[in-house]
């Protein structure tokens, strides 16, 4: 017992302040991922509604890959295979090798791509649920495209997303943990690497698991009070 | 160029090899945690607290935590606990796809209850106050009136959910299981091939998942009475709000 | 214009700075070069993580040593062995320093430095595992002698037949993967793991029969209060597939690299730096033998 308290503490030989900083590091990595998600999902929202014919073709190609390829590929695809298609692209247009991306970078993308195929879908319902009489009213009030964006999509469909939005946030979140295969010493990977160095798995998987608790508990309330919104599956 | 397609046909042949294990880890856990799932949405409309208190305990562990971990707890955490290390349960514990499975169940069963408890709570009053009126009671009015009106309601749902578990099969590899990623990371061990490789599992997965919502497509389709234009989807594909 | 005019200062200027340094008798100092270095982190004593996140071991010391006489601004990053060689490949590391044996396979991959260190592998059980009773324990197992002696002909016919159906962890790409293809393929169900911990636990709860690993890494375990159910059997083994001592992992391009560190580790190894550190780590001394240096013969030939 004393053991397991000085492994876990913050003393020389204790694994506090790196699963801390782990920590950290997941909630870094989590909120960039759904950044990248974020304008990307636009962006593919926007391509699947209101793109030209092979760029709504497109989106929907890219929304179905994401979501049906385990996530877990993604991340290994792109932590191998990025840096070699760097590599060979600036090889191709004889520009300077670009300093290669870091694992943070890495895993960041490959959640945030993922992440993006799930938001777009969540952008495109929430202006799909807009009825269409609003848009036909605008443009008779003579609204123009950026008008009718910002005083008739936006407030409406952040208000139908956000719900959703949280969701994508706690999957993130979730889903930084796979990066832990890339090396980047989140959470997740701290903790594998204490509970094999220390051989004590159940101390340190049942610790890690706690701290994961915590985080989605702290942001889905964040989510349900900044947000302002309830449904009948959310409490907080 | 042709020693490039004999490389990519001789890894599909090798990987397809693995897909029933990866199907296997499906079946079961799919099975698994949907019976679970039912006894949980049973449990969250029980009269007493108790009850609803595990439901509710249960999906705040498992939904709060990456599957990935989940894994490692049960298949690394656990070895190390006297009584399961040298007890009877053992024989099934140092098994690393026993070991997947249940994670999954756990995980799965979770998110599954709740879309049953969100469907269970969209089945209109009216339907079953008339089955009550035409006197059906208890055991017959589940069966007659709730679970038809459930089962359309959260197929939808259900669906998104049984392709996310066919990707967190994916999972399985982390524990030394040579399911379709398993052995992906086997041949680029050898082979240093990484693009290739990870490209036909990928293409694997989509195909498997492909044939999995074609087929809950139909069941759709087979099951909505109304032959309604839009069918009922309340909740965005595959996500589930969590508590 | 002005491009070529700097390209050819610039040039003018390196050539005139080697002939001033070859012409006072000094080793050429070479541009300072910033290098990332990656390791395992987990693979005591060679190279492992404190809990405050810092690297330490043989190859971190032995690293600290080499890239101040090599004149190199290394980077020490921690990184999974299974995305290693990749990550190398892609550009992302410039060494790999994870105890890693110069082998046949990895040569056809992988340029390699002179090695810094030689070990043995060995095996690992269960004490109450049928295996803790194998044949030949201790006997050094030279793959390399040919034609095999009969000794070790037997040896190795016995080692197959001990092992007959049992399962065996390895970590993923490990060096031991051609020895096993080689020797024990359809034997013995092999199995992968992604970090030496994650193997270890499999090999402590049983899931695995036994497991090969280095010497190095192995009696540091056994020595763990936790790991006193473990024992090392049967015989140790060494060349062929197995190679011939630990050295960096380099691109094959990089030759400048390979140049910088292979005189950086003639002269630790000439100096005892690598004896004292592999006693410090290792208990043992693991100096490799690396032959006459062959840019320092007394005839002084300049390197082509």
């Amino acid at each position: 017992m004393m053991d397991d308290l000085a492994i876990l503490g913050f003393g020389p030989d204790g694994w506090a302040p790196l699963l801390l900083k782990g920590c950290l590091l997941t909630l870094a990595v989590s909120a960039a991922s759904m950044a990248i998600g974020t304008v990307l999902g636009i962006l593919l929202a926007w391509a699947r509604l209101k793109g030209p014919r092979w760029l709504r073709r497109a989106a929907l190609v890219y929304g179905v890959i994401l979501r049906g390829v385990p996530e877990l590929l993604v991340i290994l695809l792109l932590y191998f295979g990025l840096p070699s298609l760097i590599l060979s692209l600036s090889e191709t247009f004889g520009w300077e090798a670009p300093g290669l991306p870091p694992p943070f970078l890495i895993g960041s993308v490959s959640v945030g791509l993922v992440s993006a195929a799930y938001q777009a879908e969540i952008f495109r319902g929430g202006v799909g649920a807009i009825p269409r009489g609003q848009f036909e009213a605008a443009r008779a009030m003579g609204f123009s495209d950026l008008m009718c964006f910002h005083r008739i999509v936006l407030p409406q469909v952040a208000r139908v997303v956000l719900p959703a939005l949280g969701n994508v946030w706690q999957f993130n979140l979730k889903d930084s943990a796979l990066i832990a295969v890339t090396g980047l010493s989140e959470l997740m990977r701290t903790s594998l690497v204490a509970a094999g160095s220390t051989r004590h798995p159940f101390l340190f998987f049942g610790v890690a698991m706690a701290l994961y608790l915590v985080l989605t508990t702290l942001s889905s309330t964040a989510f349900h009070y900044g947000g302002r919104y309830s449904n009948r599956w959310d409490r907080g | 160029m042709g020693e490039h397609l004999t490389f990519i046909g001789s890894v599909t042949a090798q990987l397809v090899r693995a897909v029933p294990v990866t199907l296997l880890i499906l079946a079961v856990s799919g099975v698994c945690a949907t019976v679970l799932a039912t006894g949980l949405t049973a449990m969250s409309v029980a009269r007493s607290p108790l009850p609803r208190l595990v439901q509710r305990t249960w999906t705040f562990l498992f939904r709060g935590t990456p599957l990935i971990l989940q894994i490692f707890m049960i298949y690394y955490g656990f070895a190390m606990v006297p009584w399961i290390r040298h007890g009877i349960l053992w024989a099934a514990f140092r098994d690393p796809v026993f070991c997947t499975c249940l994670a999954m169940t756990c995980c799965c069963s979770a998110y599954i209850a709740e879309i049953f408890r969100g469907a269970l709570a969209a089945v209109p009053r009216g339907e079953i106050e008339a089955g009550r009126a035409c006197g059906m009671t208890g055991f017959m009015l589940l069966r007659r009136v709730i679970a038809p009106s459930l089962i359309r309601i959260a197929l939808p749902s259900y669906s998104n959910e049984i392709i996310m578990m066919t990707k967190s099969t994916s999972l399985a590899s982390t524990i030394t299981v040579l399911d379709i990623t398993g052995v992906a990371q086997q041949v680029i061990a050898h082979s240093y091939r990484t693009l290739e490789v990870f490209c036909a599992a990928a293409a694997l997965y989509l195909l498997i998942n492909a044939t999995l919502s074609t087929l809950l497509t139909a069941l759709e389709r087979r099951l909505d009475v109304d032959r309604a234009p839009t069918p009922l989807a309340p909740i965005p594909p595959t996500l589930e709000p969590l508590s | 214009m002005s491009k070529t005019l700097r390209g050819a200062v610039l040039g003018l200027a390196i050539l005139l700075s080697l002939q001033a340094a070859r012409a006072a008798d000094v080793p050429a100092q070479q541009a300072r070069r910033t290098v990332v270095i990656g390791t395992e982190g987990a693979f005591p004593p060679w190279n492992m993580t404190r809990p405050d996140g810092s690297l330490i071991g043989f190859e971190p010391d032995l690293l600290q040593v080499l890239c101040q006489r090599a004149n190199l601004q290394c980077q020490l990053v921690a990184q999974d062995w299974d995305g290693m060689i990749g990550a190398l490949q892609a550009h992302k590391i410039d060494v790999i320093a994870d105890a890693l044996q110069i082998t046949p396979a990895r040569k056809a991959v992988l340029a390699f430095s002179l090695p810094y260190a030689i070990t043995t592998g060995v095996f690992v059980t269960q004490k109450d595992s049928p295996l803790a009773r194998m044949a030949n324990r201790g006997l050094v197992l030279d793959l390399d002698a040919s034609p095999a002696p009969e000794r070790q002909a037997q040896a190795l016919a016995a080692l197959r037949e001990e092992l007959r159906g049992k399962t065996l962890g390895v970590a993923i790409s490990s060096t031991y993967d051609a020895f096993l293809d080689k020797y024990l393929a359809g034997v013995i169900t092999i199995k992968s793991y992604r970090t030496m911990g994650e193997r270890d636990l499999d090999l402590l709860s049983g899931r695995i029969d036994l497991t090969l690993d280095d010497t190095t890494y192995l009696r540091p375990l056994l020595a763990a209060p936790d790991a006193q159910d473990l024992v090392l059997v049967g015989p140790e083994l060494i060349g062929g597939e197995l190679g011939a001592g630990e050295g960096f992992g380099l691109r094959q391009d990089d030759t400048a690299l390979a140049e910088r560190l292979n005189a950086a580790i003639r002269s630790a190894v000439a100096d005892g730096t690598v004896k004292r550190l592999s006693l410090k780590w290792f208990k043992a001394d693991a100096t490799p033998d690396l032959g006459p240096d062959p840019t320092s013969t007394p005839s002084g030939t300049p390197k082509p």
